[in-house]
């Protein structure tokens, strides 16, 4: 048996066996996924407006909440009161600045991580990609390592920026805010990892990304309190991760309250996020499955 | 009509049918554009009921002269979704055709390049006015309003040199598009931007002094201002006729412009070979 897997068994006869994952080894698995996350970061690198998504995009998108909150507040602060009663915070700008801020992480993840598979199918390098034997899992887990390494860098500059440019201070534990990060990883990539799946069968990248972004936005409570919506619309806030995962960011950034404050939020969060992740790799198979009968796998 | 138009509004309705079956192709994209504003709406909507005092927004109406927030965004947003559409469907067709390749043969095509930048927003403008007029009746029977439509059709004739220059604006912009390749930061960011300094989401007297200065010097933030001015009687910058003047120079100014850079820009790439690439 050669390493390529055919055997050879004589000049008459020549058998070509299966090539099967099985053989490959890890080592030549976690080189695959290594090339995986090395291409994505040479390709987001690769176009000069990579600078304007790091740099620029975290203090800009929060400006239109922050300019409209300045002006309901009016120039004597009159609407501050109440906005005060409802958050028990006074510090409307740094409200928005979180919120945004994780708004645009999830908002990224989709258009890149979760668009991931879509745009190889695009570009009709998806089914050749596939026939490389190797987990399909790995091809989409190397994009999402790829992501939240960009990522990583994203919030880092953002809460740099919203201190020197917005003045949001961090008032609470780094300890505490890492902690926070950590939990709302899964569930933002579980999420991902769901979007992904089913993009590749729908082939609606557009409408899912604004759809589910949408829902963020009026449910999570990104630019207001939760508490001026509607009953049902806070029940329906209660069934979506990112909601505990703005609270408690808020909370630890914003406010001296420490983990009391927030560890029912995190438990919520590493729940909700073990249950995406396997939503998500039950959504993977099943597409897998589903595009190969299909047969559709390559086409736009 | 000259032969000449006549094939080059030929070729743009065959753009119009092509993005026509495209976007009813994908019948979830096509409902949800419908929905879509309400998505942006809402959470303005509740952000207004977070600032409000016995459900007044006496702040908001100390800086504009109206305390009906609601209605203020609504106009900004139907507005801006007309720069958005302009801007989309100019520059993000441009990179859509690069990535699927086929930028490079319908260029080979004897229309001018002008026209094609033109064709492919057309569609998109219609599906951004069905959106405004569907969004205005949700509006209308949520909350109602009354309808002057001697001032609507004041308004109407007001936006239009605004659109018209955001179609100069967007042919500078398209040429951008070809030498950067990455159309989706540069709209969304540009469209953003715009959108942010001319007021279409707050009243620009709450801008802190420099960025003040920039959106006075953008002649869109007349436009929004004049049409609120008219609409909803708030205080505006300037005179609104005044106002109306700078839109119509603006318009000229901003077309010649826009084909002289895209122009110069197309040679560029013609140059560099890079009309194939993505």
């Amino acid at each position: 048996m050669s390493e390529y897997g055919l055997t050879i068994s004589g000049p008459e006869q020549e058998t070509v066996s299966e090539v099967t994952i099985e053989n490959y080894s890890l080592s030549c698995m976690l080189r695959a996924l290594w090339a995986v996350v090395k291409r994505e970061l040479i390709i987001f690198i690769r176009y000069p407006t990579w600078v304007v998504a790091i740099f620029i995009w975290p203090v800009l998108f929060p400006l239109p909440y922050i300019f409209g909150g300045k002006a309901l507040a009016g120039p004597n602060q009159v609407g501050m009161v109440t906005f005060s009663r409802l958050t028990g915070m006074s510090d409307y700008v740094g409200f928005v600045a979180i919120g945004s801020l994780l708004w645009m992480w999830m908002n990224m993840v989709l258009w890149s991580f979760g668009n991931h598979l879509r745009n190889e199918q695009v570009r009709g390098t998806l089914e050749s990609n596939w026939l490389s034997p190797l987990p399909r899992i790995f091809l989409l887990a190397g994009a999402g390592i790829s992501n939240c390494l960009i990522q990583s860098a994203v919030i880092f500059i953002s809460l740099l920026e919203f201190y020197l440019f917005l003045g949001v201070k961090i008032q609470g534990n780094p300890l505490l805010i890492l902690l926070v990060l950590l939990f709302i990883i899964p569930s933002i990539y579980g999420i991902g990892l769901l979007f992904a799946s089913l993009v590749i069968w729908a082939k609606e990248v557009n409408t899912m990304v604004f759809l589910v972004r949408g829902i963020m936005m009026i449910f999570c409570g990104v630019s207001f309190p939760l508490t001026v919506m509607p009953e049902w619309m806070q029940v329906v806030s209660k069934w979506i991760p990112i909601t505990y995962g703005i609270r408690a960011f808020r909370l630890a950034y914003l406010t001296k309250k420490g983990f009391e404050a927030i560890k029912g939020d995190l438990l919520i969060l590493g729940i909700f996020g073990l249950i995406f992740f396997i939503l998500g790799i039950l959504a993977f198979a099943l597409s897998e499955r589903f595009v190969k009968r299909k047969g559709t796998l390559g086409v736009y | 009509m000259s032969k000449n138009l006549q094939i080059q509004l030929r070729a743009m309705a065959g753009m119009f049918r092509r993005d026509y079956k495209i976007f009813f192709r994908y019948p979830m994209n096509a409902i949800f554009r419908i929905v879509e504003p309400v998505a942006w709406l809402t959470p303005i909507y509740f952000m207004g009921k977070g600032f409000a005092i016995n459900g007044e927004n006496v702040g908001f109406a100390a800086y504009t002269g109206n305390g009906d927030y609601m209605a203020f965004i609504i106009l900004g947003v139907i507005l801006s979704s007309y720069v958005s559409a302009v801007l989309w469907g100019i520059g993000y067709s441009l990179k859509q055709q690069m990535d699927i390749g086929v930028l490079e043969s319908n260029w080979l095509t004897p229309i001018p390049r002008i026209t094609h930048l033109i064709g492919q927003t057309l569609f998109n403008v219609l599906i951004t006015t069905l959106n405004s007029i569907g969004v205005a009746l949700i509006i209308w029977l949520l909350f109602g309003f009354e309808l002057n439509f001697e001032k609507i059709l004041l308004a109407i004739l007001t936006a239009l040199p605004m659109i018209i220059a955001i179609y100069g604006f967007g042919f500078g912009f398209a040429a951008l598009v070809m030498l950067m390749r990455d159309a989706n930061t540069l709209v969304d960011t540009g469209n953003f931007i715009i959108n942010l300094l001319s007021g279409a989401n707050f009243p620009i007297t709450v801008l802190p002094r420099f960025l003040l200065v920039v959106s006075l010097s953008i002649p869109l933030t007349y436009g929004y201002d004049a049409i609120r001015g008219m609409l909803l009687g708030t205080r505006t910058v300037l005179p609104i006729h005044q106002e109306q003047m700078i839109l119509v120079v603006f318009m000229g100014a901003m077309v010649v412009l826009g084909v002289l850079v895209f122009k110069w820009l197309e040679r560029r790439c013609k140059k560099l070979g890079t009309i194939g690439m993505h």
